[in-house]
């Protein structure tokens, strides 16, 4: 296992979450995710198609050509689909399913998948990938959700069947220009805690340093 | 001349109105990828024409003879995959045998642009707004054209958005998707949009 790829895997929800720093996976979040409801069915989807097509992928014998295992991926990852598909409706109901529309077919062609896989999960250990992709859901799941629930609040007062009423409605955010602005504002924000974080953490291990010396 | 205007209708409906990145938000990682090299976005653009609208023939025999069967909304991703896989193989045996150079030149990026949402989203919207093989294939190529419009606005916008103008945190992503936003807002004005 090479060790200057290893990180930990908690890295999938800020420092290296897919949407917000990667800017993977932005479509299902920002024109599928429009109210709670249907950012819930994209979450489950996803979270079921993600982490049982990566467990399966790494078994994919490395010496095949990358050409015939990216199809061999993307193949295991939308016969995932259909169960997954299948739990979602089980669990977010018929309406939820509907409002997702083409953002949950598309997602078996999801970059944790047919990239992650390739370029870094292969080089990490089982049980580490299985975690480090876990992150990566959680990373996912936590910004999806994020913008299902601001949109459901600015949209439909509401966040599910939860009445919050603002006062004031922002049609707009449901649009595919406004999942853009949010998803493009939230992206700018959680870089700017995640800098502001790093800096201070540096000045607290300078300070720390400092006062060694002196002693 | 009526097969030709459908085909165009369709064409420039997946061009403008639904426009994979502006309207659908389909493939925008794939386009922010490529939108760093002039090259990139027509390669990228050309393989997701070529790819749309030969699977489109494809899909809109399968869409006829088995849309009516009870679990085909289910085992369409299944489907479109396989229908993509193969005509991906079959381009790439024949670039390989045929064009070695060019296969030099795309091998590094043509599975990206092959398999993303851009092209799978087109397909699934392509089965959505149905229709006759013209139909079919002018939404194909048009989802390809209308990936192109967005590439390549967004290569011209590219220094700008990655300039020390940017606040830090903004620079890059953050802004290049504030940008798309900003544009397909301004693409609305072709649908049309009512605040409640």
């Amino acid at each position: 296992m090479s060790s200057n790829i290893k990180g930990r895997p908690s890295d999938g929800l800020v420092r290296q979450n897919i949407v917000l720093m990667s800017g993977l996976l932005t479509g299902p979040v920002i024109a599928g995710a429009k109210d709670f409801e249907s950012a819930a069915a994209i979450s489950v989807v996803f979270a079921l198609i993600t982490f049982f097509s990566v467990a399966l992928c790494r078994i994919v014998p490395k010496k095949l050509v990358y050409t015939v295992r990216i199809i061999i991926y993307a193949i295991i990852a939308s016969a995932i689909y259909i169960p997954a598909y299948l739990i979602a409706q089980s669990l977010v109901g018929d309406g939820a399913i509907i409002k997702a529309g083409i953002y949950l077919p598309v997602l078996v062609t999801n970059h944790v998948i047919l990239s992650k896989t390739e370029t870094r999960f292969f080089q990490l250990s089982y049980g580490y990938m299985l975690l480090e992709t876990i992150g990566y859901i959680a990373g996912f799941v936590a910004v999806c959700m994020i913008t299902g629930i601001i949109r459901d609040i600015f949209v439909n007062s509401q966040i599910g069947s939860i009445r919050v009423d603002m006062g004031f409605d922002v049609p707009a955010f449901e649009t595919t220009f406004g999942g853009f602005i949010i998803v493009g504002v939230l992206a700018g924000l959680c870089r700017a805690l995640f800098n502001f974080s790093q800096k201070s953490q540096k000045l607290k291990s300078q300070d720390g340093e400092n006062k060694e010396e002196t002693e | 001349m009526e097969l030709f205007s459908s085909f165009l209708t369709a064409a420039l409906l997946a061009i403008l109105l639904q426009n994979s990145i502006f309207e659908r938000a389909l493939g925008t990682n794939i386009l922010i990828y490529a939108s760093r090299k002039k090259e990139h976005v027509i390669g990228f653009s050309l393989v997701i024409i070529y790819v749309t609208s030969l699977s489109s023939v494809i899909v809109w025999l399968l869409d006829s003879n088995f849309s009516h069967f009870k679990h085909f909304g289910i085992l369409m991703p299944l489907l479109y995959i396989l229908v993509i896989s193969i005509i991906y193989i079959l381009s790439l045996i024949l670039v390989w045998r045929f064009f070695p150079g060019l296969f030099r030149k795309i091998r590094t990026y043509v599975h990206l642009s092959v398999f993303n949402c851009s092209v799978l989203g087109g397909l699934f919207l392509n089965s959505l707004h149905g229709g006759s093989l013209p139909e079919y294939i002018g939404f194909g190529i048009g989802t390809g054209i209308g990936f192109f419009l967005a590439g390549y606005l967004l290569y011209i916008a590219h220094p700008r958005l990655n300039s020390d103008l940017v606040p830090a945190a903004f620079r890059g992503l953050p802004i290049t998707l504030v940008y798309v936003g900003i544009i397909s807002l301004a693409l609305y004005a072709f649908v049309g949009y009512a605040t409640r």
